[in-house]
């Protein structure tokens, strides 16, 4: 309120969620596409919350378990990420090591940790500053997607590679479990409100941190 | 849309407390689940992992060779590791989640690959496939187990397949070897699964297996030989060659039955022991059932009689020798050689051994008391082997059974050599008692009547000599010498004479004269007997008085 610049949400208006709209929040659903209204989303934190724990469930079974079975000539390998990035780094392929390694464990985790702290700012839990939160959170836009590229892999393969008994490839439990991780990463990063940040920002440079600070405005 | 955030610029927006447990929460409890039951199914709900020793890693690869139940895979080789003790590897195997109960005790485990032998050919479909390890699950009931000893041959029959399983002990291996038939009647009824030294090396043991349809035939009373190789023998009946089928000649062969008139008994169990003999005599002699020992001393050399060496009853085999040793009789100073015999009595007592009426003792010694006596015999002459035989000497010293130390002693006579001993000495007696200086004497006068005989005809002899004298006088005396000259001349007179009726002599001149009028007569009573021949009445009445009047004389005189 003491704010240089007025926030829409200071006046009572909202951005529709579907179409953009700024309309009025007491109107309750958009005039334009009729989508609730909400000046932030809702349970946004929660939700967050709730789905990076899953993610977070995901990811040890994801690593431990073999992401694909090949059988080649009854030989049967069956590989998980760590030990595919393993055969490579020791075969001397340093650089798609390091890609597996970077896109496959080290993302998904940087994923989860750093919307961990995004949520935890939120709350006002941390206070770094505003430019450490906005890089952060572009971080975690940015990355997000790339994780996918293991499943694309195993998908491809799984699909190309089935030449009976000479050599066929079938995906593992980790692949699933895999899988499970980047998109409920994906998700957890969409159901984030980053708006949050800057509401928290605006409350500590306005008054002394109150004691609602764990309300969620909705 | 202008107006509504004038009039209510910052109270209208209303906020509401975030719910504590949303919807979204099952999210990570489903995920949690999902995580939880994958790790699940891949690790706790693994199979088991055996370990198999092997003495070779030949063909067997981890992540490649497989683990198959009757050609079933239930598991995979999972890793090869040399033994810490360098001489043998540790197979680890990995078994499908369903197959843990194949993990038994007992549970056998070899490596099929190709196999070429004579006696049998298999595993070759491995050529292409690639070897495997067979998995032969152990006895049903029997305890979890997970280190095992890998076979390197495979048994010949798997211990799934039903039938009866029993253990045969012999001597010596012979040409008896794994897989090797087992017949009934030449009939093929089992295997030989497997052999092995038992007892420190002093006999070989063999599993044998009888497959489940003729299992009934094995009983307690069977008999197991070895029928490996070809017999021949040669007998009185002839020279008899017998040899088993192809298979049994090269790989060995077993055969079993009952020895014809006894009973066969209670059918036979698994893991019943059996003697496996030498050769079908040999199990055919072994239905003696020794019970009855005797102690035999004999005052003669048992030089040629072993243990083991038969005892016989009018040449049926009764019993045999069990031991010859001093020590038999403790602390006795007695001479006599002891030897302790076992006897079968149920062989040589007529009743038959069911219904044996008397004690054995009681029978024996009734037995003795008509003369029944062991001795020594020559069984052979060229091997000098003894064998104690029992019979009946009706005309021995009476005698009975004694107890003897622990045993009871046996009454002996001696036989054989020594008996023949004692006829020669007999004779030899003889010949003592014979009044052979009354011989002599007569002899010595017989000698000197020949000697004056002798004198005589001596005398003869030079009357004969003298009488030759005389003769060769007679022949040298002059006159005696002429008379050739005399004979010479009475040749020449002879000659003479002789020469007169040659064909230039008087007499031969005579005789011609002679011969030719007797022809010319001759022919004139030819002519008379053809007038008489051919007209008889001529004589009577001249030969003109036939009708015929062509003179026949003159045509037959010319």
């Amino acid at each position: 309120m003491n704010t240089p610049y007025p926030k829409a949400a200071d006046h009572g208006l909202a951005a529709c969620h579907t179409c953009g709209r700024v309309s009025p929040v007491t109107l309750g659903k958009c005039p334009r596409c009729g989508s609730h209204l909400h000046l932030r989303k809702p349970a946004s934190i929660q939700n967050t919350l709730a789905l990076m724990a899953a993610a977070a469930a995901l990811y040890i079974p994801s690593h431990m378990l073999p992401i694909m079975t090949v059988s080649e000539l009854g030989v049967v390998t069956t590989n998980t990420i760590i030990g595919g990035m393993m055969t490579f780094w020791r075969s001397g392929a340093y650089p798609i090591a390091i890609v597996i390694f970077t896109a496959s464990i080290l993302i998904p985790m940087l994923k989860i940790v750093a919307l961990s702290w995004l949520c935890a700012a939120a709350t006002g839990r941390v206070h770094p500053s505003p430019a450490a939160l906005g890089k952060v959170y572009w971080f975690t836009e940015l990355l997000g997607r790339w994780s996918m590229v293991d499943i694309f892999v195993v998908g491809i393969l799984v699909s190309i590679v089935q030449l009976g008994n000479y050599m066929t490839i079938t995906p593992g439990p980790g692949a699933l479990a895999f899988a499970g991780v980047v998109m409920l990463t994906m998700f957890a990063a969409m159901s984030f409100e980053p708006r949050m940040l800057w509401d928290r920002l605006d409350e500590l440079s306005s008054a002394p941190p109150s004691n609602d600070s764990a309300t969620t405005p909705s | 849309m202008n107006d509504e955030p004038t009039s209510t610029p910052a109270a209208t927006p209303e906020i509401l407390r975030a719910r504590r447990w949303n919807i979204v929460w099952v999210v990570p409890l489903v995920a949690l689940l999902l995580g939880g039951w994958l790790l699940y199914r891949n690790f706790a709900a693994q199979g088991p992992v055996a370990r198999v020793r092997f003495d070779t890693a030949e063909e067997i690869y981890a992540g490649k060779t497989e683990v198959r139940c009757r050609s079933v895979k239930v598991g995979i080789v999972k890793d090869v590791k040399l033994a810490d003790d360098l001489k043998s590897v540790l197979v680890y195997l990995e078994l499908a989640p369903a197959s843990e109960g194949l993990l038994r005790r007992g549970t056998r485990f070899w490596v099929v690959k190709p196999r070429l032998s004579a006696a049998e050919i298999s595993g070759l479909g491995t050529l292409i496939q690639g070897s495997y390890i067979e998995l032969d699950p152990g006895p049903q009931d029997a305890e979890k187990w997970t280190l095992f000893k890998g076979r390197e041959t495979p048994p010949a029959t798997n211990r799934s397949v039903p039938g009866r399983r029993l253990t045969l002990t012999a001597e010596e291996a012979g040409s008896l070897s794994i897989g090797a038939p087992i017949y009934f009647r030449g009939f093929e009824v089992g295997r030989i699964e497997g052999r092995e030294l038992a007892e420190n090396g002093l006999k070989v043991t063999y599993n044998a297996f009888i497959k489940e349809n003729y299992s009934h035939l094995v009983t307690e009373n069977t008999r197991f030989w070895n029928t490996s190789g070809i017999d021949i023998s040669a007998n009185a009946e002839g020279v008899k060659l017998r040899t088993p089928s192809f298979q049994a000649m090269v790989s060995g062969g077993v055969s079993f039955g009952v020895t014809d008139g006894e009973n066969p008994g209670n059918p036979a169990t698994d893991g019943m022991s059996f003697t496996l003999f030498r050769d079908e005599d040999a199990a055919r002699h072994s239905t003696f059932n020794p019970t009855v020992k005797f102690l035999l001393l004999f005052d003669q050399t048992v030089r040629g009689l072993t243990e083991k060496a038969p005892v016989e009853f009018r040449g049926i085999t009764i019993g045999r020798v069990a031991q010859i040793s001093f020590d038999l009789v403790a602390g006795a100073d007695d001479p006599r050689i002891p030897v302790l015999i076992e006897l079968d009595p149920s062989l040589v007592r007529p009743e038959t051994a069911r219904e044996m009426t008397k004690p054995d003792s009681v029978f024996f010694s009734e037995e003795v008391s008509k003369g029944l006596r062991a001795a020594l015999k020559t069984g052979s002459l060229l091997t000098g082997a003894l064998f104690v035989d029992l019979d009946y000497y009706p005309d021995a010293a009476p005698a009975k059974l004694e107890k003897a130390g622990d045993f009871t002693a046996f009454p002996t006579t001696s036989s054989g050599f020594a008996q023949l001993e004692a006829k020669l000495s007999a004779i030899l007696d003889k010949i003592q008692a014979m009044p052979l200086e009354q011989t002599m004497a007569d002899l010595a006068a017989a000698a000197a009547e020949a000697k004056t005989t002798i004198a005589e005809s001596r005398s003869t002899l030079r009357e004969i000599e003298a009488t030759a004298a005389a003769a060769r006088k007679t022949l040298e005396d002059p006159e005696f010498r002429e008379l050739p000259a005399d004979l010479r001349k009475s040749i020449a007179a002879l000659e003479k004479s002789i020469a007169s009726v040659g064909p230039d002599g008087a007499v031969q001149g005579d005789l011609l004269r002679t011969l030719d009028e007797l022809r010319a007569s001759l022919r004139s009573l030819k002519s008379v007997a053809t007038t008489i021949d051919e007209k008889p009445n001529s004589l009577l009445f001249g030969r003109d008085s036939s009708g015929n009047p062509t003179p026949k004389a003159p045509r037959a005189a010319r």
